[in-house]
């Protein structure tokens, strides 16, 4: 009874994080409908905005079922100072008409998730939910388009960092004793090294300014090259413990090739230690990621991602004015690692 | 317990090779160095970067500069940084020494508290209380040092010190690094210690009539102090890659902050030096906790042979 309901807790652990997981990599996704705006787009009369004042009811005291802002302009552009013009509602719509784009690289379409209805000649007033940044960006826009190079590059690093590890660790586990020692000497060096400042020494070879795709492949294989040995030592135990048991001798009395017994013997019996290792890789990728982009080495500007959506929040003078909106991307970067902690959580239980 | 130490000093000394001489490969393989921004700059000629080149050894194969290097490196000088024309050794030791006492205020804090708590839970034995450190792992677990170091840095705008301030940074800083090791330590001590707990020789102790104090700290600490050490050290590579991040955000002047604009500037001397005390740093650690190991485990020390 005690059992099921843990089991019943380790289940909703898993089921919560893959939800969590599928929300956020739906949003990266179709990223182009959520977002109002082009990420690029600068509005030079709006730079650091205040979020948009999503109203109800106007400054008369009349209620309106559909939601509204006002237009808001920039009276102090010093001190970056906004006033909220009150002479004329704008209603907010779901699936209004914007810029054009290519959903998911195929589908052509101008409707947005949500935006202002404008249906008059005079151009309505942008709303921006985070507000703008330094160059009037939107910046939810740029948000939900930056969760897109973050949720790539970390989930391919790690399955390359994985199958190089794996290969390492059962190559070491089914070898003699003197190179199965030395393999194993190699990964511990690896492991104790202070990675992060290896990738950014290793990061410094190459040109800082970097276009996405050349961005996101290097930092892939500097991951899949610093991140594997933790696995490889896991797989060899693994595959130490199984290797000796008596079924594997039974494939290998059957006549079973060793390559044979380790792909449909060895490996499906290790698989949910080895998982729950791989839940644990995802997050240190992703947090590496940010960090580099953060630091001005990963991906760069105009090219929006989590790490470098956070630089501007070093900025203090804009941090003290808007906290929350700053550190919006630090949200998404807790939602995914929290994410993948419930993932780890749930298979680790079940595993032990 | 000398033969232990030896082979550490001997594996290290075969690491720090091995590292510094891949880094130094990669770095040169990519052929930009501090010189090649000046090429941008059309007041300096061809002829002084050539000749820059030459003062700086830059011109001779990777196979001789890298031969030079660790001939200076053994007698502890590595070079001169570009960026700020004192040597790279000064530089890089003063720059440690104040990522060091973060970070061993950030391990004493995470230590004492994972044993605190540990040590209460297991003598308190309230459910209440086992679920609630549960969820401090869980939430530990999940909240990145980055997002930590910017609500200290919005924090400390609301506070009177301001985030320029040196006790706010340290202390701070400290705790930002200490947050994500308390998970992983105080899972690992308290499994430990709920394991033991159920043991033979406690049962006995309790029969003798000992205190449940004299019980916890006597008998049931010591065994599960020697994973908790294993834990110790393997943290430290991850406690150094997080100083960088909040050294950058907090502006604390240590090795993480230092090699960032080393890298950003190209300061190839810098980058090596760095490279090369961090490794040895984390190498020292990791020594040092299986030494320690060692010493309080008899079942490592039979084991051993």
């Amino acid at each position: 009874m005690i059992e099921r309901r843990a089991d019943a807790a380790i289940n909703a652990s898993v089921k919560a994080g893959l939800i969590i997981l599928a929300l956020l990599y739906a949003a990266a996704l179709l990223a182009e409908f959520i977002a109002p705006y082009n990420y690029r787009e600068q509005t030079r009369a709006e730079p650091s905005a205040p979020a948009a004042m999503i109203r109800f009811t106007d400054v008369n005291g009349n209620f309106h079922l559909r939601p509204f802002i006002y237009r808001s302009r920039l009276t102090n552009p010093r001190d970056l100072e906004y006033t909220e013009d009150a002479s004329r509602e704008y209603p907010l719509a779901f699936f209004v008409r914007g810029v054009p784009y290519d959903l998911v690289w195929l589908v052509r379409s101008d409707i947005h998730l949500f935006g202002v209805w404008g249906n008059d000649g005079e151009t309505a007033p942008q709303v921006h939910l985070l507000g703008t940044d330094q160059l009037g960006r939107d910046r939810f826009s740029r948000l939900v388009v930056a969760m897109r190079f973050s949720l790539l590059v970390s989930p391919v690093g790690t399955i390359l960092a994985c199958i190089i590890g794996i290969i390492f660790g059962a190559l070491s586990g089914y070898s003699r004793k003197g190179i199965d020692t030395a393999m194993m000497g190699v990964a511990d060096t690896v492991i104790a090294l202070p990675t992060l400042i290896l990738i950014l020494a290793a990061r410094a070879a190459f040109p800082l300014e970097l276009p996405p795709w050349r961005a996101a492949t290097l930092l892939i294989s500097i991951f899949a090259l610093t991140g594997w040995a933790e696995m490889a030592r896991l797989t060899r135990g693994q595959v130490v413990s199984v290797r000796d048991l008596e079924f594997i001798t039974a494939a290998s009395a059957l006549g079973a090739r060793q390559t044979r017994i380790l792909s449909a013997h060895v490996l499906p019996n290790i698989a949910g230690p080895l998982l729950v290792q791989a839940t644990l890789i995802l997050p240190a990728f992703f947090l590496a990621e940010v960090a580099l982009s953060f630091l001005g080495v990963g991906l760069q500007d105009p090219e929006p991602s989590l790490g470098n959506m956070l630089t501007s929040a070093s900025d203090l003078t804009q941090l003290a004015e808007h906290p929350v909106l700053l550190l919006s991307p630090a949200a998404v970067i807790f939602l995914f690692v929290f994410a993948t902690r419930l993932l780890s959580r749930g298979r680790r239980a079940s595993v032990v | 317990m000398l033969k232990l130490i030896a082979r550490k000093l001997l594996q290290g000394l075969l690491m720090l090779f091995v590292v510094s001489a891949l880094t130094f490969a990669l770095l040169s393989a990519a052929g930009g160095d501090a010189l090649t921004a000046l090429r941008d700059n059309p007041q300096i000629s061809e002829a002084t970067i050539e000749r820059l080149r030459t003062v700086y050894g830059l011109d001779k194969p990777v196979m001789s500069r890298y031969g030079a290097w660790i001939a200076d490196a053994l007698r502890g000088d590595l070079g001169e940084s570009m960026a700020f024309r004192i040597p790279v050794s000064t530089l890089v030791w003063t720059r440690f020494l104040n990522t060091l006492l973060m970070g061993l205020i950030a391990l004493i804090m995470s230590v004492a508290a994972s044993l605190l708590l540990a040590v209460w839970s297991v003598r308190a034995k309230s459910k209440w209380l086992d679920r609630m450190i549960e969820f401090l792992i869980f939430l530990t677990a999940s909240t990145p040092r980055m997002v930590l170091a910017l609500l200290a840095l919005v924090l400390s705008l609301r506070l009177a010190t301001g985030p320029s301030n040196y006790a706010f940074q340290l202390i701070g800083g400290a705790i930002v690094l200490a947050v994500p090791l308390i998970s992983l330590m105080l899972a690992q001590l308290k499994n430990g210690l709920d394991e033991v707990m159920s043991e033979d020789f406690i049962r006995t102790a309790r029969a003798k009539g000992l205190s449940e104090w004299t019980i916890i700290t006597k008998h049931a600490l010591r065994p599960s102090l020697s994973p908790f050490l294993t834990i110790a050290g393997l943290s430290l590579g991850g406690l150094l890659g997080g100083s960088v991040i909040v050294e950058s955000i907090l502006g604390w002047q240590g090795i993480g902050a230092l090699v960032v604009s080393a890298v950003r500037g190209r300061d190839i001397p810098v980058v090596m030096g760095v490279v090369l005390i961090a490794s040895a740093a984390v190498w020292f650690g990791n020594a040092l906790a299986e030494v320690l190991q060692f010493a309080n485990d008899a079942r490592i020390r039979t084991g051993e042979r």
